[in-house]
């Protein structure tokens, strides 16, 4: 390795590559705070650029967007209480209450720090510990992607609210909705009603624009406009945070980055599912609990760490097994092919310079990240500041933009429209969207995975016991389930005093 | 009040200014839509078109676009496309041979819908097994499926090209009521599947297996083509056709309009086939994608869609058993 990072830095250390790295930055920002632009969206757009370019530069624009993509999703949830990516859906769960406390800019430079961290720590595990890594990910099958899944699954307690009950009801409608489309194993249609635009089921980042945002208009279009003044006269705030609460985050945002590698080793998963797991874990072992959920500094931290920490790990069974770790990057993979490098362990030596100018670039482009994060944040921030009746038809305009950008028709359109009026009706009822969300982010991948577990093992159920992984799976589903006991039964006594 | 009338006055101002940008520039840019994932084989290889075509035309800039949905992107193009848009779209026997017999009433188009431009190239599919069982030609195959052990196949997509392959060769060796197809999501999820022997056999574009068989965790066992393989990695690898076995080669076919110019449609023609004779893009098909060009004439390529037509309808009782 020693022997390739002299050369691999000489390479990286030009101009063009600085120049590339902070435009991608910068475009991926912006891409992702706008809700249902999605990051997958941004590098597709852009992958032309960089055709003519060598694999360096195209591959540091692309990462660039990748990673800024992390972070710019949580200035959406933050300011506006819409995920700007799926992934920053439990950013929001605290940034927007924290934001509603009047600390906008302390609330989006939490969520900078710790994207940038979380983005670090990814590139040195993929620089250091990369193609070791790699090899025990590459263990893990279907079996084992399934326990992942359950393990998935016990997030819902976390983010139920009050009842478990009505949120056990909202991930089972989410996990109905993930149902829709081709049957995953046998390609045969599901509740499609003959709708060929239903075939494919409902896309994710179109659900989440009307679940989330569309939704916040109609709840707006309920107050008084004097209201809505007040709301917005309160955010003001220096972005000052103190040493305590840089104290409370350093325990999540380590630990959450940890997650966010781990889950992002695991092809098939991504980082919706490292911030869901890493929100639960940072809840569970609080000693603040009953903070998440109304602006929990360790919340938004531990959200925000671990998706960004996905970013560098997805790379890993890339780079070194030729297995794209989510979406984003299997379209970076053709930025490479085009290039005539067809990733895998036998590219470290054959082009070790460049694979390895390709993981010093990532540390780069997170260091990037957090300077131009922390110039314009204070720009972001002032998003808050325009008046309502501006800002709304602003948010309406960039969501149909959104939802029609996805699949380029207006169906989606429609769908989003859908999911804002079912959001709405839920909120009346009393039911909480995030289990939705949660639902059809692991259905999908639920299903699959415990149908193919039982198609190849004949089956029987004991493939899930398989192997040392299932087992390290069962005992983390035992133990998370334990914690959630736990802390219902310290609530009950805390009510009981 | 005038809080409302800005927030109207705003709303349509933003929407004019959306819809003023979905107009065309004039230019003569062709959008080719690949129907399958941006990440994928064709995807790539019309990125690179793309890339070729203002060298070899002053006229005709392609812009590659991928839009995953198989028969529901293309009904959507059908939709929405007229005779001489400036759009074109992708399409293979996946979809005139295994869908419009299984599925087809997800199909809302036939092939009288497309005027034929170009086949992009041609992919031969090759059967991998755990480099363990020790399985390395046609010889050792033929004797592990009299064995009457089950033959678990890893393939991308229940119904897809790969299924019917391993559906036709183990079907035509009488093995197949002992086939389980497993289907996964991606073709690099089915090639791995087999290196972490969750299946004994793995159906997949040669480069989606070329690391895996480079670690050592699977052997190449044969390709689903008549002859040998010449070129690559895999070089010398039996053809199934040579011991009489159905197969046939995954195409993709570059579609305009029905309707559009015919001097059109061979303008574009020309074009696809400039880039494709180009040394770099030959080059680059055949060492990193592991593909070949393999340009067709039409009547060559309904030829193609009846002879897979006929595999499936051979085989479609084993694959959807």
């Amino acid at each position: 390795m020693m022997k390739y990072l002299v050369p691999a830095a000489g390479l990286l250390f030009t101009l063009q590559n600085i120049l590339w790295i902070n435009a991608g930055v910068f475009i991926g920002s912006i891409f992702a705070a706008i809700p249902g632009l999605s990051v997958i969206l941004c590098v597709i757009l852009f992958l032309p650029v960089t055709y003519s370019m060598p694999a360096i530069p195209g591959m540091m624009f692309l990462l660039g967007i990748y990673c800024a993509g992390g972070y710019g999703g949580s200035v959406s949830a933050i300011l506006i209480n819409t995920p700007g990516t799926p992934h920053a859906a439990a950013t929001m769960l605290d940034g927007h209450p924290l934001s509603q406390k009047g600390r906008t800019k302390a609330a989006l430079k939490i969520a900078l720090y710790a994207s940038a961290f979380g983005g670090v720590f990814s590139a040195l595990m993929l620089l250091f510990l990369g193609p070791q890594v790699a090899r025990v990910a590459a263990q893990l099958g279907t079996p084992e992607y399934f326990m992942v899944c359950v393990f998935g699954l016990t997030i819902i307690a976390g983010v139920s609210g009050k009842s478990i009950v009505r949120g056990l009801l909202s991930a089972c409608l989410g996990l109905f909705i993930a149902c829709i489309g081709s049957d995953p194993m046998t390609s045969y249609d599901r509740f499609t009603f003959g709708n060929s635009r239903l075939y494919l089921g409902m896309d994710l980042a179109v659900c989440l624009i009307g679940l989330f945002a569309l939704v916040e208009v109609l709840a707006k279009a309920e107050k008084s406009r004097g209201a809505l003044r007040l709301d917005t006269a309160k955010m003001e705030d220096d972005g000052k945070i103190t040493k305590e609460e840089y104290k409370r985050m350093a325990r999540p945002v380590f630990l959450s980055s940890l997650i966010g590698v781990l889950v992002g080793i695991i092809p098939g998963t991504g980082a919706s599912e490292a911030s869901w797991f890493s929100y639960s874990q940072a809840k569970n072992m609080s000693k603040n609990p009953e903070e998440f959920g109304h602006g929990s500094v360790e919340g938004i931290a531990a959200a925000e760490s671990a998706n960004n920490a996905v970013t560098g790990a997805t790379l890993i069974p890339l780079l070194t097994l030729g297995i794209p770790g989510d979406g984003t990057v299997a379209i970076m993979l053709s930025a490479l092919m085009i290039n005539g490098l067809n990733p895998g362990l036998s590219l470290f030596t054959t082009d070790g310079d460049i694979m390895y100018a390709i993981m010093l670039g990532l540390i780069l482009v997170n260091l990037f990240m957090l300077l131009q994060g922390k110039f314009l944040t204070s720009l972001f921030a002032k998003v808050v500041s325009i008046p309502q009746e501006i800002l709304t038809p602003i948010i309406v305009i960039f969501c149909m933009a959104g939802a029609y950008s996805v699949n380029q028709n207006y169906f989606d359109v429609g769908v989003a429209l859908v999911f804002a009026v079912l959001a709405w009706f839920l909120r009346k009822l009393d039911l909480p969207a995030v289990p939705i969300l949660l639902g059809m982010v692991l259905g999908s991948m639920t299903e699959t995975n415990f149908r193919r577990a039982l198609l190849i093992s004949n089956g029987s159920p004991t493939i899930f016991f398989s192997s040392v992984f299932c087992w390290i799976f069962v005992a983390l589903i035992v133990f998370a389930v334990a914690m959630i006991l736990r802390g219902k039964w310290k609530e009950r006594e805390k009510a009981k005093q | 009040m005038k809080g409302r009338f800005v927030s109207a006055v705003l709303a349509m101002v933003m929407t004019v200014g959306l819809v003023a940008g979905c107009g065309s520039s004039g230019q003569e840019s062709w959008k080719v839509t690949c129907p399958w994932a941006p990440s994928g084989v064709a995807a790539m290889v019309s990125q690179k078109a793309a890339e070729k075509s203002t060298t070899y035309s002053e006229n005709i800039t392609l812009v590659a676009e991928a839009i995953k949905g198989d028969a529901a992107t293309v009904n959507t193009w059908v939709a929405d496309t007229e005779a001489n848009e400036k759009e074109m779209v992708f399409a293979g026997e996946g979809l005139f041979s295994i869908t419009s017999i299984l599925d087809p009433a997800k199909m809302q188009f036939t092939y009288e819908d497309f005027a034929y431009v170009e086949n992009l190239y041609s992919s031969i599919f090759v059967l991998s097994a755990q480099a363990d069982m020790n399985i390395k030609n046609i010889a050792d195959l033929e004797a592990f499926a009299a064995s009457g052990e089950e033959i678990s196949v890893a393939v991308n997509g229940a119904t897809s090209s790969e299924a019917f392959l391993a559906a036709a060769l183990f079907g035509d060796m009488g093995a197949g009521e002992n086939l389980k197809l497993v289907a996964y999501a991606s073709a690099a999820e089915a090639a791995q599947a087999v290196a972490k022997g969750e299946t004994k056999f793995a159906v997949s574009h040669q480069s989606q297996i070329l690391e895996t068989y480079q670690q050592g965790g699977v052997s190449i066992v044969c390709a689903f083509d008549e002859k040998p393989l010449e070129n690559g990695p895999f070089a010398g690898t039996e053809g199934v056709g040579e011991k009489g076995y159905p197969y046939f080669r995954n195409r993709c076919f570059i579609m305009a309009r029905q309707g559009t110019d015919a001097a059109k449609v061979e303008e574009l023609k020309k074009l696809y086939d400039d880039i494709l004779a180009d040394e770099e893009v030959a080059t680059w098909l055949q060492d990193t994608m592991l593909l070949e060009v393999d340009t067709m004439s039409e009547d060559q390529v309904k030829e193609h869609i009846e002879s897979v037509k006929a595999i499936v309808n051979e085989y479609k009782d084993v694959v959807t058993q």
